[in-house]
């Protein structure tokens, strides 16, 4: 017996499949048609298969509990999430043009300070940036690029609209993940890749390879790429061990490294030290040089900062970069695009209340339980309010901090995140969940992934998507219709009466 | 190949082949108990004499029961050198060089590790273990397997060889002091002949030498033959002269390495001009002979640390 779609409860939401209860949307047709034809027990069997997948080739991502780091497999969702190419494209446009104007935003500020002069960007958020670095003034990186390697957050609310939420632009994770879950749907469901025409993912590490090689201070050569981690207790560990391998690059710790007296950096080999060209680093900038940033630091590389506004290395992404990822800051980013770039944003932000502003403040504080509160510069989803579903409690105490540190908090309203059919224990119910894609900038060209790492919050209702706090993730497929349609009749006919059939036994469910 | 990662390398093919190791030494002390009358008491305990463990199992436990012994070398955490724990220890350090090596020895190393790890406690009664051993050994062959057939025979790859050779020639020196002393020490005139000839063969066994001892050797087995087979033979791979002789064609692909080759050319020459007929007829000789081999194997490793480990500023 199949799974009866026609119970799958979207009603009221935004669903990524469905465009009223069972009716699926164009780019879903195909899926659906063949997830139809199967049996809850089928399915189970897949979602068995999947996680055996994940525990052999070992996906896992890292939890500090109880003072101990523990690995935990990585929580995947069978059921894809289908976005359409015509979709993607304005999606991607809207990407590229944000990152372009965010790169010159931060060339900027460490720069003339055009925006702040023009009184686009009041001087005080800047002033009060705790991801501002004054050893970046003045620094001029190769293309003028900064952020090489961003994480957008896209979420779709209630009406459809798609947003940006935040911009990771420091050292966003999670792209490993992207390319693995599709590994995984290959592995233990390949049938369902001849429903649709999915466009490929594999191609990020060789763009992210070009990315980093262009970064070299001695180009002409093959230069010497290495990906710096923090070790293996980093909860994106996982991630980093993966990109080197796909790059087959070196993947290094601090004390791989040291910078010698002619300002270059090398790392430590069983030939003897070896020149390093460039520095993918996952390290947050206040670790990567005990000596211009934290003295205590010791995951890092003394002497980094120097080589690096020496010219001797290429760092991506270039300290300093995380000054763009605040999130008083993101609420500027419409103003920026038009500034430096003379364009509407395509992407629109999320309305955003900053706590700096006295009018905003006030309406902020007026309005708790509707709002989500937010500060400028946590990740992973820590230290925000969610009103409507915070205690009283939980509302006073952000009442003080919003009061005590008004420049740090910023307040969006309750997004209703879209959802996507996810299986749970009892079927397949409806999940909320958002989208990161990644772009890489290179200067003369900007890539973008094909759509991205889709994360679902796996617990029911819940709209925190981050896998530290149970959320899981999906496969992510931008599908192309158009090369659908000219799919030769044979096997077209073939899968329409398929679908045709699946559908006649989805009716008999109903009566 | 950065230093760190060489040094990684090598200690990762090191746990492999402990955990290969032990899970046959285990299993073949099984056999050999079925074989042998209770009033022989050679027990258990010489397992834990082999791998070098005595002070540690004594403060964990009371008696070297075969419970134990075989729960301390299988699945105790408590001992860094249990299949479980090698494997673990394995595991960890090939998480931080994944990227050296086929994608698919990771899968592989995770199939065997969390095969140990979920069967392990519920496999230590006589009868399931011998299929829970053959299972774990068969897991770490299938790793040197995608090993040796999917890895470039590059810097990495040497270091992995060096790695489970100094193991290989570690292990069958340990097996050989142990086994020799014990079996040596037989009192004169205890007519226990048809069963000396019993543990020379379980000697063989535990490093799957017997087969090809007997395809290559044609002679009955004896003390001082399977001696000369496990210490001399330069065709079988478990032998120390092998393993030597491995490590040695490596070095042409290592960089500056003259500190190595004598350590090497010391210990080979000791193990070739060792006259093993003597020898093991002449009181205490024979474990010098070993304790000389060990040393030279522990200066080996010292030469690789220096030369590689610590290099490169």
């Amino acid at each position: 017996m199949a799974f009866d779609w026609s119970q799958y409860r979207c009603a009221g939401l935004h669903d990524e499949m469905f465009s009223a209860p069972d009716v699926p949307r164009p780019s879903a047709r195909a899926l659906l048609a063949y997830l139809r034809s199967m049996s809850p027990k089928e399915l189970a069997d897949r979602r068995l298969a999947a996680d055996l997948a994940i525990k052999v080739m070992g996906i896992t991502f890292t939890v500090y509990s109880e003072g101990k780091n523990v690995d935990r497999a990585w929580p995947f969702d069978l059921l894809p999430r289908v976005i359409s190419k015509t979709e993607w494209e304005r999606t991607e446009r809207g990407l590229k043009q944000r990152v372009n104007a965010l790169n010159q935003f931060i060339q900027d500020l460490y720069g003339d300070q055009k925006i702040i002069k023009d009184k686009i960007v009041p001087a005080e958020v800047l002033a009060d940036s705790v991801n501002f670095r004054p050893q970046c003034v003045g620094v001029k990186p190769k293309f003028g690029v900064w952020a090489h390697i961003c994480g957008s957050d896209l979420v779709r609310d209630g009406d459809g609209t798609l947003y940006v939420l935040e911009d990771n632009l420091r050292v966003p994770s999670g792209v490993s993940y992207m390319l693995e879950n599709r590994a995984v749907t290959k592995r233990v469901w390949p049938e369902i890749f001849e429903t649709t025409t999915i466009l490929p993912v594999d191609d990020y590490p060789a763009q992210l390879y070009d990315t980093l090689a262009a970064l070299s201070p001695r180009p002409g050569d093959t230069p010497n790429v290495v990906l710096l981690t923090p070790g293996i207790y980093n909860s994106a560990y996982f991630e980093h061990a993966y990109l080197a391998q796909q790059m087959g690059i070196e993947l290094v710790e601090g004390s791989d490294l040291f910078v010698d007296s002619d300002d270059c950096v090398y790392m430590r080999t069983i030939y003897g030290p070896k020149r390093v060209d460039v520095i993918y680093r996952r390290i947050d900038d206040l670790f990567i040089d005990p000596e211009a940033f934290r003295p205590d630091s010791i995951l890092g590389c003394k002497g980094l900062m120097r080589a690096w506004i020496k010219g001797k290395v290429g760092l991506a992404n270039a300290p300093g970069a995380g000054v763009a990822d605040d999130k008083v800051i993101y609420a500027f980013v419409p103003q920026m695009i038009k500034y430096y770039l003379g364009e509407d944003a395509i992407l629109p932000n999320v309305p955003s209340y900053l706590c700096m502003d006295e009018k905003q403040r006030k309406y902020v504080l007026a309005n708790l339980d509707k709002l989500v509160v937010k500060p400028a510069n946590e990740s992973g989803g820590y230290g925000m309010l969610i009103g409507p579903r915070a205690s009283a409690e939980e509302r006073a105490k952000f009442r003080e901090l919003i009061k005590q540190n008004p420049r740090n908090y910023m307040a969006q309203p309750t997004l209703s995140l879209s959802t996507g059919p996810t299986i749970t224990d009892d079927g397949i119910e409806p999940r909320h969940l958002d989208l990161r894609p990644f772009i890489l900038s290179r200067g003369e060209s900007t890539y973008v992934t094909t759509g991205g790492l889709t994360r679902v919050a796996l617990v029911k209702g819940s709209l925190v998507v981050n896998s530290s706090q149970g959320g899981g993730s999906k496969d992510t497929w931008v599908v192309d219709l158009d090369e659908d349609a000219e799919l030769p009749a044979a096997s077209k006919s073939q899968s329409q009466s398929q679908a045709q059939s699946a559908a006649q036994l989805g009716d008999k469910g109903v009566g | 190949m950065l230093s760190r990662v060489a040094e990684n390398l090598y200690w990762f093919g090191r746990y492999l082949q402990r955990a290969e190791n032990t899970a046959r030494l285990i299993n073949v002390n099984a056999n050999l108990m079925l074989d042998l009358p209770r009033r022989m008491t050679l027990g258990w305990g010489t397992l834990i004499e082999i791998v070098g463990s005595t002070p540690r199992f004594q403060s964990l436990y009371e008696q070297a029961t075969e419970e134990n012994v075989v729960r301390y070398l299988m699945t105790d955490e408590r001992n860094p050198a249990s299949i479980r724990s090698s494997l673990h220890t394995a595991r960890e350090i090939l998480r931080t060089v994944r990227d050296t090596m086929p994608r698919e020895t990771w899968e592989r190393v995770n199939d065997v590790y969390f095969y140990v790890l979920e069967r392990g406690d519920t496999s230590l009664a006589r009868a399931p273990r011998q299929a829970f051993l053959q299972q774990a050994v068969s897991g770490t062959l299938l790793v040197y397997g995608v090993l040796t057939s999917n890895m470039s025979r590059d810097v990495g790859f040497q270091f992995l060889r060096i790695g489970t050779n100094i193991e290989q020639a570690d292990m069958t020196t340990r097996i050989l002091d142990v086994r020799t002393y014990s079996l040596l020490g037989v009192q004169p005139g205890a007519d226990l002949s048809p069963f000396e000839s019993i543990q020379w063969m379980s000697v063989l066994r535990s490093l799957t030498a017997y087969q090809m001892y007997r395809r290559h050797v044609r002679m009955r087995v004896n003390g001082p033959g399977v001696l000369r087979f496990l210490l001399q033979n330069r065709e079988f791979p478990r032998s120390v002269m092998f393993c030597l002789t491995t490590i040695a064609s490596t070095l042409p692909a290592l960089p500056g390495n003259r500190k190595i080759e004598r350590a090497i050319e010391r210990t080979r020459a000791l193990v070739r001009d060792a006259n093993l007929d003597v020898q093991f007829t002449a009181e205490g000789q024979l474990p010098q002979l070993m304790d000389e081999i060990q040393i030279g194997l522990g200066e080996l490793h010292n030469a690789l640390a220096e030369t590689y480990f610590s290099s490169g500023t």
